[in-house]
């Protein structure tokens, strides 16, 4: 008997949680090379392509290994002046709730590939995920450096102002799905619709919350290379550095898994209960789990595309403006979409309609005129001349 | 430039309509073609007036060191000596080259010995493919008359197109 609920309560589930942190972590290592590739292609170079060329490894897939040993090798500096403790402990702080979520996250269908099933997993996950600036305040602070210090306090406000609309911006999914249970979530959006037709507005600003979450473009200002060096890591070298590296594209992991879980149906891919839907796959046995699973990671890899690709357009935002967007669009924009949601979910029960299928019409309608305003034909350039000439 | 592009409307502004046809521009330089050259794979080949490495040709030369006079920095070494030759059934004293070395470290390839050259045409010139000069040791770049003249492996001087050739007689035609 205590066999078995140590196998059910600790082995298991730390077997489950090995095995995903091993996947996140080559995905990590990956996107390092993938980052550096993407954004060439985007603009128009070819990024790093020479790595393992020796070794007959194609398009320098090598340079995926090769960056962390030179990591590893390289002379790991302390700047003499900087709080001993303090500078050790800052790339580890960020570290460790990025690196405890991967235990919340439902990869695939229940039984096998859930790690822990916590009934409020949503808030557990936000509530760690949050944690992750101490790090990076204390490692800007601990280094003496104007540039690594203001880098952190830019970090502490931007993160600090964008985790209200983060927040908020999940209350309306939680208002149709009535759950804090990211299985539950899934469920009902493979029987009903992905959450990002009736909470749209909800979607949209997840996404811009948590690339601003993650500093990164538009939002890296903590580590604007052109106004503060490197920011909070200036004085970081060697694996401290490859630590906070780490820690920020784990952390992106997991907001990539909390928007396809929120707003795009994890595992499932089945509208208003047809396709492949978590029972479908359930009734398949391990063959339906890792198609699930694979499901899953495919949909988080290309919203990691997505923040290269976002990377790759924008330029950064004004510190002021970055509040501005955050304090004064952000928020009251996500204060909006909860008060109608709201009002349509209630409208709906007291005079028998379903408020999800209106939000989601509505969601529809504007992605569909979003689309044709975008790919519409148009005139490229009306009039080009000379002003002398005419 | 007077550029008039189409007035944004307020539908734009609201669905953020800029950003997205951002996103659209670098979706599409994805796929477009790159400009890198991947240089050891790839090499780019120079224009036909590109000057690059000497080239020297003992037929033509007459031995007149012109060509070591006109060098602003005198890495022109030429040795001359006095042979009578029997030229058209008669014995005439002629010049002929022993040594012509270029000292090609020390060159600013500024190709005034190929204009000061009297042969016609040029016994040196420097309108070469050749640019591909480094190497491991300094004195490698040391040349003599015989590397001057015949190259292994380097790419042959392909000739002036025709349209070009006109302007390079009038240009060289007083040297």
């Amino acid at each position: 008997m205590t066999q078995d609920l140590l196998m059910r309560y600790l082995i298991w589930p730390l077997v489950k949680f090995l095995v995903a942190f091993i996947i996140v972590q080559v995905i990590v290592a990956a996107m390092n090379w993938v980052e550096r590739r993407l954004l060439g292609l985007m603009q128009a170079r070819l990024g790093p392509n020479r790595v393992g060329k020796e070794f007959g490894i194609p398009w320098g897939l090598a340079q995926i290994i090769a960056d962390p040993i030179k990591f590893i090798l390289k002379e790991d500096i302390v700047p003499s002046s900087s709080e001993k403790v303090a500078y050790f402990l800052g790339p580890m702080l960020p570290l460790i709730p990025a690196f405890l979520v991967f235990c919340l996250i439902p990869y695939g269908p229940p039984p096998h590939f859930v790690v822990t099933h916590v009934n409020v997993g949503l808030l557990l996950i936000l509530a760690l995920t949050s944690t992750g600036v101490y790090g990076i305040i204390l490692g800007g602070w601990a280094s003496n450096n104007k540039y690594s210090l203001m880098g952190g306090l830019r970090s502490a406000a931007q993160m600090v102002s964008y985790e209200v609309p983060f927040g908020l911006s999940i209350v309306g999914v939680l208002m149709l799905c009535g759950s804090f249970d990211l299985v539950h979530i899934i469920n009902y959006q493979a029987s009903h619709i992905w959450n990002l037709f009736p909470q749209l507005i909800a979607a949209f600003i997840f996404l811009v919350a948590m690339n601003a979450e993650n500093n990164r473009t538009p939002f890296d200002l903590p580590e604007a290379e052109s106004e503060l060096v490197a920011g909070y890591h200036t004085e970081y070298s060697a694996m401290k550095f490859a630590f906070f590296m780490l820690a920020e594209y784990s952390s992106m992991i997991v907001n990539c898994c909390l928007m396809v879980s929120l707003f795009f149906g994890g595992w499932t891919l089945a509208i208003n209960g047809y396709g492949l839907t978590t029972g479908v796959l359930r009734s398949w046995g391990w063959t339906g789990g890792i198609l699930g699973a694979l499901i899953f990671i495919s949909k988080v890899m290309l919203f990691m595309l997505m923040y290269i690709w976002f990377r790759a357009t924008f330029p950064r935002f004004r510190f002021d403006q970055l509040m501005d967007l955050g304090w004064k669009w952000m928020i009251p924009l996500a204060l909006a979409n909860i008060a109608v949601t709201g009002i349509v979910v209630l409208l709906g029960q007291q005079f028998n309609f379903q408020g999800e299928v209106v939000l989601s019409i509505a969601g529809a309608a504007i992605i569909a005129f979003t689309l044709y305003l975008l790919l519409r034909p148009r005139a490229k350039v009306i009039h080009a001349r000379r002003v002398s000439e005419a | 430039m007077h550029v008039e592009y189409p007035k944004p409307r307020w539908s734009d502004k609201f669905l953020l309509l800029d950003m997205l046809e951002g996103l659209k521009t670098t979706f599409r330089e994805l796929f477009k073609p790159k400009v890198t050259i991947r240089y050891p794979e790839e090499r780019l080949e120079p224009a036909n007036r590109f000057r690059g490495m000497f080239k020297f040709s003992f037929d033509r030369c007459i031995a007149c060191k012109l060509c070591a006079l006109a060098c602003p920095i005198d890495i022109i070494y030429i040795d001359v000596h006095d042979e009578q030759r029997e030229v058209d059934g008669k014995m005439r004293k002629l010049k002929v080259l022993d040594r012509y070395d270029i000292d090609v470290k020390r060159c600013m390839f500024c190709s005034l010995c190929e204009e000061a050259c009297p042969t016609k045409p040029k016994s040196i010139w420097l309108t070469t493919k050749t640019y591909e000069l480094a190497t491991y040791d300094r004195n490698d770049l040391y040349f003599n008359m015989q590397q001057l003249e015949y190259w292994e492996g380097r790419p042959e001087y392909a000739g002036l197109p025709a349209d070009e050739s006109d302007t390079k007689q009038i240009e060289g035609g007083t040297a």
